[in-house]
């Protein structure tokens, strides 16, 4: 009976010392502020201006979007610093879009700014990058009258959608993983402001921690093919004297490499098929037969591998690999594998591509 | 009540003592402890595993000379009174520092990540109330706990789906990159994250079919191997080198990889489930220390869990500096090895004093 209560009185005390403990201090919901997006603006070498969008739901407020910026040498610190600004408590557990401007991609330390929200356990994976040209800040400022805030504008737009497969959708493990694999080099979208809408207008490339120069969506659509996306956006192409645009159902890349480091060389495959949506030219009422579109699909090869070979060549001169083309070399090699290796190899590149598009059908139209 | 029967443990009892005392808090490290190897951790734990399944058979074979008996006795009886029970003492206190050790680290994940404004005073609490509930329906109810804990855990597995997706399997070639160095730096800090298979030497006594304990209880160890390598593999695909040696918890950092609409962070549902893993874990220690010090006081006494329990309590709570208190968990984790070699020690003891222990 004795030993029956000893756990009994153990547990009360425990539970009513418990009580002794500082009371905890509770925040009601409403008085949390959920940053939605954060902006970086390059200032100088040391500081850099942090902006951020925080949804406002109290329906007598006039603007659906509290922002707020401070210039802080520290991301953390610029975070207390916004808090004494704000009346509500900030919070990064619903952070959904982090804008870097383009000063601060070319000359500051995204890398170190994007490892701290990586750092924090709120911060979930799925929030997505991209560099901002001119201020990031003045684009979460800006008026949107037809979109509901800038918040959810910025994420909608940002997501993977069809017909803008170029962007590489970077969210926060994408550009740690790329920053950190030797074998590759980060992309990010790239955003401008156009008559008042944001527009994806191409991608960033960085070279190791910078940003090293812009891209267009069809070297950024060129890069996702190559890295074995399924769904590409529908491709554009240019004939000497017709244009079409083919909706791509389904493509496929295989990549074998020599193994050589001394030669490298790469054999690329790229598998597309698709649906001849548009067509504009000379042929345009000859695609009848079976023989005449063969005719037409072996134009459109040799217009692509030209595209990637140019987009490849490129590469070669400035020694980026945004592919991750080297994998294919350093998955045969015994030892570490470092940028350095990643750059030479790039250097040294050569490659043989084939290219094979088939067109399914025409549409219902013949 | 069964509890009074000598022999308890059914064939799947044991399978899963056997798994899920390996598989706690340990499994959430393992790829960032293995990180020395590089990419060519993907299929590491297949030698930890071979590792583990050697030196279960000298546990088994000791045991199977003294069926009735459990590690603590058989310490008494080949290596006298004092010997012995100076021995057993330092498991206990080992099992204790141990049990300290899961706790506080599971505290320090649910701290950083779910609880970030939150003493741990209270979940600590809870959790050791709890485990003191399992333990005290004895070994039965320790293994149909555990039992429960793998069948709630193992749809975990489908959040790695994602992880899969994303990932490259190139990034396991090439294979065997590593130097002996390297090599003997991840046995070295990997291998604690598969301890608790040796727990089998406490619960030998009451298994009931006893010549297929070895079998019984390499299938639960593989079938721990076999989700370490899967954990190992699927990080190795999603990450780069930097971030397999750097992110803490990398499993967690895993199922954060998934999207789903109506959920922000999976891996608040992972950590939870979690306790099912870590509790499973620390039960079977618990149990086994509150035998060993039944034997020590060579009574029965309910009152030993709450003993251990308080203790353990105390080391996490009471406010020593963190320094210290890594030290002594790494203390603890280094005497697990000594459990592991033990019975191989103790063999050679039985071989030269047969006849004697025998009289």
């Amino acid at each position: 009976m004795k030993v029956k209560f000893i756990p009994i009185v153990f547990t009360f005390c425990l539970t009513m010392l418990a009580g002794c403990t500082a009371k905890e201090l509770k925040i009601p919901l409403e008085d949390i502020g959920m940053v939605g997006v954060m902006a970086f603006d390059y200032l100088d070498e040391e500081q850099s201006q942090i902006t951020v969008a925080i949804p406002q739901y109290d329906p007598q407020a006039k603007e659906h979007t509290q922002i707020f910026s401070v210039s802080s040498d520290l991301i953390s610190k610029g975070i207390v610093e916004i808090e004494t600004l704000s009346d509500k408590k900030i919070v990064l557990n619903q952070l959904r879009v982090v804008l870097v401007n383009e000063q601060f991609a070319l000359h500051g330390d995204v890398q170190n700014a994007i490892k701290q929200l990586y750092r924090n356990a709120e911060v979930g994976n799925k929030v997505l990058i991209a560099v901002v040209k001119e201020s990031a800040g003045d684009m979460l400022k800006g008026e949107y009258p037809d979109k509901p805030s800038v918040i959810f504008y910025l994420n909608d737009l940002l997501q993977p959608s069809i017909n803008t497969a170029f962007n590489p959708n970077t969210n926060i493990h994408d550009f740690m993983y790329t920053q950190t694999n030797p074998v590759f080099d980060s992309i990010v979208p790239f955003l401008e402001t156009k008559d008042g809408k944001i527009e994806i207008d191409g991608i960033a490339l960085f070279k190791g921690e910078v940003m090293h120069k812009r891209l267009s969506t069809n070297e950024g659509l060129i890069i996702q093919a190559l890295q074995g996306r399924k769904k590409l956006a529908p491709l554009n192409i240019e004939l000497k004297k017709e244009k079409l645009l083919i909706d791509l159902i389904d493509s496929k890349v295989k990549i074998k490499s020599n193994k050589n480091l001394e030669e490298p060389k790469l054999n690329i495959e790229l598998k597309m098929s698709g649906t001849l949506i548009e067509f504009r030219g000379e042929r345009e009422n000859n695609l009848k037969s079976v023989d005449e579109i063969a005719e037409l699909e072996k134009d459109v090869n040799e217009k692509v591998k030209q595209d990637i070979s140019k987009f490849l060549e490129e590469l070669k001169k400035i020694e980026v690999d945004p592919i991750g083309l080297t994998e294919n070399f350093r998955m045969h090699y015994k030892g570490n594998w470092d940028k350095a290796l990643t750059n030479e190899t790039i250097s040294k590149l050569e490659w043989d591509i084939q290219v094979d598009t088939s067109i399914l059908s025409t549409g219902i139209l013949r | 009540m069964s509890t009074n029967k000598r022999k308890l443990l059914n064939s799947y009892h044991v399978v899963f003592l056997a798994q899920s005392s390996m598989f706690g808090t340990g499994i959430l490290t393992l790829p960032q402890r293995l990180s020395s190897l590089g990419y060519s951790e993907a299929f590491f734990p297949l030698l930890l595993g071979i590792i583990a399944s050697l030196t279960l058979w000298p546990m088994i074979w000791i045991m199977s000379k003294y069926p009735n008996e459990n590690l603590f006795r058989i310490n008494e009886l080949l290596l006298g009174k004092w010997i012995g029970k100076s021995m057993n003492m330092l498991f206990i206190f080992q099992f204790t520092l141990f049990l300290a050790a899961i706790i506080s680290n599971y505290m320090q994940l649910i701290q950083t990540t779910a609880l970030p404004e939150q003493s741990t005073t209270i979940p600590v609490l809870l959790l050791i109330l709890l485990l003191i509930y399992i333990v005290n329906g004895g070994i039965k109810s320790v293994a149909r706990f555990c039992m429960m804990a793998f069948f709630l855990t193992i749809p975990l597995l489908y959040f790695l789906r994602w992880a899969i997706e994303k990932g490259d399997v190139s990034h396991i070639f090439p294979l065997f990159n590593y130097n002996l160095k390297e090599m003997v730096e991840a046995i070295r800090k990997g291998y604690l994250s598969i301890l608790g298979y040796e727990l089998i030497l406490f619960y030998y006594p009451y298994i009931l079919n006893q010549k297929k304990a070895f079998k019984h209880a390499l299938l639960g160890v593989w079938i721990s191997i076999i989700l370490c390598l899967i954990t190992t593999f699927v990080s190795v695909m999603y990450y780069s080198e930097w971030q397999l040696k750097n992110v803490e918890f990398t499993v967690l950092q895993l199922f954060k990889a998934g999207e789903l609409t109506f959920i922000e962070r999976i891996d608040i549902i992972g950590m939870t489930m979690w306790v099912f893993l870590v509790l499973s874990t620390m039960a079977a220690y618990l149990w086994s220390a509150k035998k060993g010090l039944d034997s020590i006081r060579s009574k029965k006494n309910k009152l030993h869990i709450y003993i251990i329990a308080a203790v353990v309590f105390l080391i996490i709570i009471l406010p020593y500096s963190h320094e210290i208190r890594e030290k002594l968990f790494e203390v603890s984790y280094y005497a697990g090895y000594l459990l592991i070699v033990w019975p191989i020690f103790l063999s050679i003891v039985h071989l030269l004093r047969k006849k004697k222990v025998q009289q």
